[in-house]
């Protein structure tokens, strides 16, 4: 009985993880029904009210993939025989006529091409270096730069993108890498393909510009504030629809309207407590907190930036502004010692002082000194003239890094640089020296990329295929469930009863992984529920079987669930095999069925084998004698 | 509730009728991809594929007609689901989405006033589409071998075999069945997209999962009766398991065929090839693994007996 114990206990532990891990899609589709049915002001004021938890709920609720919501996914490949030309210095004919040549006839089959570039060189034995490094260096020395730089490049062109689709707004969006030439960026809900296409390709933007003085910052930001008092609650309607269209569709629509007007403004007049009476004297300063130690900039909390955002574009803001001053955010969400993310905003001068493509090199590394990670830059001669103009002139001053609008680092002017030969210090961490290395180098060498696969999904269609997928997955539980019952009775019952708890152990360990439910994963979910029937099926049929050899049905149910072991645990071991090799294979769509067919083999194995059992071997325990039909 | 009273079929008897069946059948499969050939869908062509709604419904000649003029007549153009809506598919390769584009603007300025909705728009260059095909193949294969080595691990080697042939029965049945299909059905596209290539990967799960439930009962009834002929042992073995053979089979049939009807355009291919592949799974259990397993025990007793008498 103690064994028996113990299944009730792992059971209810299940149940309830499952179910903790679904409350934030739950909650999710609640708010969002609330908010349907109300309209106008009442919703804003539901949205405002409920804004933390909404975002919270949003976070965190089961993601649906693009075919579903509708969106964009594209493949960027990194265009190797392009970077190859970028790289190469005293091009003459002889190298154009090879890359020529290894552009048309690497088109057509999937050589890998750096070594096949090489070869052609040796083939006509021309040394390497008359191209890339120095003179002395051998062709081995210089094919494994080429290598490095090309992987290099692909951080790069990902660096890039992610960066620009942060600056456009974009929720949710998926960067990542693949394989050693690839990023696949993953965009829901967005429908403009002709500026998306601009915003992946295209060469970035890096430049240097000083910051204002941060006495003057501070002097723009308290008169934001002070402009902004009392102003907010009339005008955030208003604002919020202008702002809405940007990339955002009409059937996203009110989404997009909830994430908007969770502004500063409409703090509900009854909420006398301090913080509230803050929020409406200082509408500016309850979201952005100005650096205590004076340095000019601004600390906003992550699930803030989209209300400031809000409230620095409204047009009577952009008028408080002066005209050579520009609010520019930190191109990532930093972190406090505490865990807090916060974006930090910085004014700058409208104007750069220098475009990035002087820079000929840059290199994270570490100060032998101290062993702090650096970054040391490097400029031709005509940047470097420029570059210790600026810096013996503004020498004590703050010089922000720039890449498509967004601040890499803003380190401080120690002396005037001549030589073209800046180290940059003061990065907490190796990583986030190695992310200057990747921008500084943007300037100089830009990542050329190419679009080798693009699909985009629109919402209606994402919206019919979850209908269908939910009409069959609800139909085909009915008919399974009923059948069950006529076929077997109250056995029946039980494994439709254990079938329940299967979905809901699906839906819950998809939750637990973050992992996207796609259309291909609906079809997997649907051949679960075929696959779960089964090994109840191996089950009751085994019972029946032992009970016809004269056994007790307590008997005849122990006996019954050893022998169908093996059966069905071969049978979904196999099965879990092929969901494994499909995984392995398969495109991201095939995936996402993988994973959702080998979830839900274990928990058939759970549900089919210990669920159902603890709850026969209960129902007799009370006197209640199952039937196999 | 009870279908399946005791049954005594002699399944393994009428084997060599349904080798040649299954012979037959392979042949008029391959007979089909040769000469008919397979629908590959855009992910493994290459081009640009577009899934557009029109509003009045236009005719399908009227649209290659718009299309001929930009140059992309030889578009395939069938309709998708319902009628107002098309699919449009080129093999052609441009620059980036160029080829949408062309088609986009094709259609707008060659049906004035026509509400013209773009579903789906895909783009997959050429590397993309050998890279998927490689990969599908790879996944089947390794998919045979893993099943090889661990049925061959858990029951015998033979058996592993068995199942693995019959897999492969049921992998190419199924292929040939979708080339002989292709447009015999209006409405039903069956190329060859990623969703079939799961259903072929799924279709392998449950068909071998069919054949480990008869081979576990095979090597339950072998320990226990340990003088019948292993002929015997199968029918017996094949019987008592039939009830549920039937029953599950019969069970994820009706689950495609809803999925098939209610599931919508983008999971009916998918549908239809496993419902399908579901037939031949359960048969080939039966009439492909088993006959295998008993014919080659045969063989080798032979062999055996011929040595010890030699």
């Amino acid at each position: 009985m103690r064994n028996q114990l113990t299944r009730i206990i792992i059971t209810v532990c299940f149940v309830v993880l499952a179910v903790y891990f679904l409350w934030p899609t739950i909650q999710d589709y609640n708010y969002r029904k609330q908010l349907s049915k109300l309209s106008g002001q009442d919703s804003i004021a539901y949205a405002e009210k409920n804004h933390d938890d909404m975002l919270n709920a949003k976070l965190k609720r089961m993601k649906l993939g693009l075919d579903l919501q509708g969106g964009m996914r594209v493949v960027l490949e990194v265009d190797v025989i392009q970077l190859l030309d970028d790289m190469a210095k005293n091009k003459d004919d002889n190298f154009r006529a090879i890359i020529k040549e290894v552009r048309n006839e690497t088109a057509s089959n999937d050589f890998s091409i750096i070594p096949f570039f090489v070869k052609k060189f040796q083939d006509r034995s021309i040394r390497l270096s008359r191209y890339y490094g120095s003179m002395r260096d051998d062709d081995d020395k210089v094919t494994k730069t080429l290598e490095d730089e090309s992987g290099k490049a692909v951080d790069r062109a990902s660096e890039i993108v992610r960066n620009r689709i942060d600056q456009y707004g974009v929720s949710e969006p998926t960067i990542q890498k693949q394989g050693g030439r690839r990023v696949i960026v993953e965009l829901p809900g967005v429908k403009d393909e002709n500026e998306v296409r601009s915003l992946l390709q295209g060469t970035a933007m890096l430049e240097f510009r000083m910051l204002k003085d941060p006495q003057v910052s501070y002097k723009v930001m308290e008169s934001i504030d002070k402009f902004l008092t009392g102003k907010l609650e009339t005008d955030t309607i208003s604002s919020s629809t202008a702002s809405t269209e940007k990339g955002k569709e009409p059937a996203k629509r009110k989404d997009a309207l909830t994430e908007l007007t969770g502004g500063a403004a409409a703090v509900a007049e009854t909420d006398t407590t301090k913080e509230a009476q803050f929020a409406r004297e200082h509408p500016f300063f309850m979201y952005v907190k100005p650096d205590q130690r004076g340095s000019g900039e601004g600390y906003i909390a992550e699930k803030d930036k989209e209300r400031v955002v809000r409230l620095l574009n409204r047009p009577e803001v952009q008028q408080i502004i002066p005209s050579d001053f520009e609010f520019l955010w930190s191109a990532k969400v930093q972190t406090f010692q505490n865990g807090q993310k916060f974006y930090l905003l910085y004014a700058v001068k409208k104007t750069s002082e220098l475009t990035g493509n002087v820079v000929t090199n840059a290199q994270a590394s570490v100060d032998p000194e101290d062993n702090r990670p650096i970054v040391n830059m490097e400029m031709n001669s005509e940047g470097a003239r420029d570059w210790a103009r600026i810096t013996g002139a503004n020498i004590g001053k703050r010089v922000a890094i720039i890449m498509d609008k967004g601040i890499f680092s803003a380190p401080v002017v120690q002396a005037k640089i001549t030589g073209g030969r800046s180290r940059i210090t003061g990065m907490d961490s190796p990583n986030e020296a190695r992310l200057l290395e990747i921008v500084l180098k943007a300037g100089a060498l830009p990542a050329p990329v190419s679009i080798i696969e693009q699909r985009s999904i629109g919402p209606s269609l994402g919206e019919d295929s979850i209908h269908a997928g939910l009409t069959a997955i609800f139909i085909s539980f009915i008919l399974i469930v009923l059948f069950m019952v006529v076929y077997y009775h109250s056995a029946g019952a039980v494994a439709d009863f254990a079938l329940f708890f299967n979905i809901l152990f699906i839906l819950g360990v998809m939750a637990s992984f973050g992992a996207t439910l796609t259309l291909p994963g609906i079809a997997g979910i649907v051949l679960t529920i075929g696959m779960a029937v089964d090994a109840n099926v191996l089950v009751d049929e085994r019972v029946r079987e032992e009970l016809e050899t004269g056994k007790t049905l307590r008997a005849a149910i122990d006996t019954g669930y050893h022998r169908a072991f093996t059966a069905i645990f071969d049978g979904h071991v196999t099965s879990f095999l092929t969901g494994i090799v499909l995984y392995q294979f398969g495109s991201s769509g095939v995936q996402g069925f993988a994973l959702t067919l080998m979830i839900g083999l274990v928990a058939n194995l759970f549900s089919a084998i210990v669920i159902t059992h603890v709850i026969m071997n209960i129902m007799m325990d009370k006197g209640y004698h199952p039937k196999f039909g | 509730m009870r279908l399946f009273k005791k049954t005594n079929i002699d399944f393994i008897g009428k084997r060599f009728f349904w080798y040649i069946v299954s012979t037959i059948m392979v042949l008029i499969g391959l007979v089909s991809i040769v000469f008919k050939g397979i629908n590959y869908g855009i992910d493994f062509q290459g081009g640009t594929e577009m899934i557009v709604a029109f509003s009045p419904n236009v005719d399908v000649g009227n649209v290659r007609i718009v299309l001929d003029k930009v140059g992309l007549g030889k578009s395939e153009i069938k309709s998708y689901g319902k009628e107002s809506t098309l699919l449009i598919r080129t093999s052609e390769q441009g620059e980036g989405t160029i080829i949408g584009t062309k088609i986009k603007n094709a259609l707008t300025d060659g049906f004035p006033g026509n509400n013209i909705t773009i579903l789906r728009e895909d783009k997959i260059g050429p590397k993309i589409g050998k890279e998927l095909r490689t990969s599908a193949l790879m996944a089947v294969l390794w998919a045979l071998g893993a099943i090889l080595v661990y049925i061959g691990l858990r029951f015998k080697f033979r058996y592993g075999l068995g199942a693995t042939i019959s897999i492969f029965h049921d992998v190419l049945t199924t292929f040939g069945f979708l080339s002989i299909m292709n447009g015999l059905i209006p409405g039903l596209n069956l190329e060859i997209t990623q969703e079939v290539i799961a259903a072929f990967l799924t279709l392998i799960g449950v068909s071998v999962n069919d054949t480990v439930v008869i081979f576990d009962r095979i090597r339950e009834n072998e320990k226990i009766f340990k003088t019948m002929p292993l002929g015997d042992l199968m029918n017996k073995s094949l019987n008592e398991t039939l009830s549920r053979t039937i029953i599950t089979s019969g069970t994820i049939f009706m689950v495609l065929v809803i999925l098939l009807i209610f599931g919508g355009e983008v999971n009916r291919g998918f549908a239809f090839t496993m419902a399908f592949g579901i037939v031949t799974g359960t048969y080939s259990s039966i009439y492909v693994a088993s006959a295998f397993v008993l014919d080659w025990t045969r063989y080798r007793n032979r062999k055996a007996a011929k040595t010890a008498t030699a």
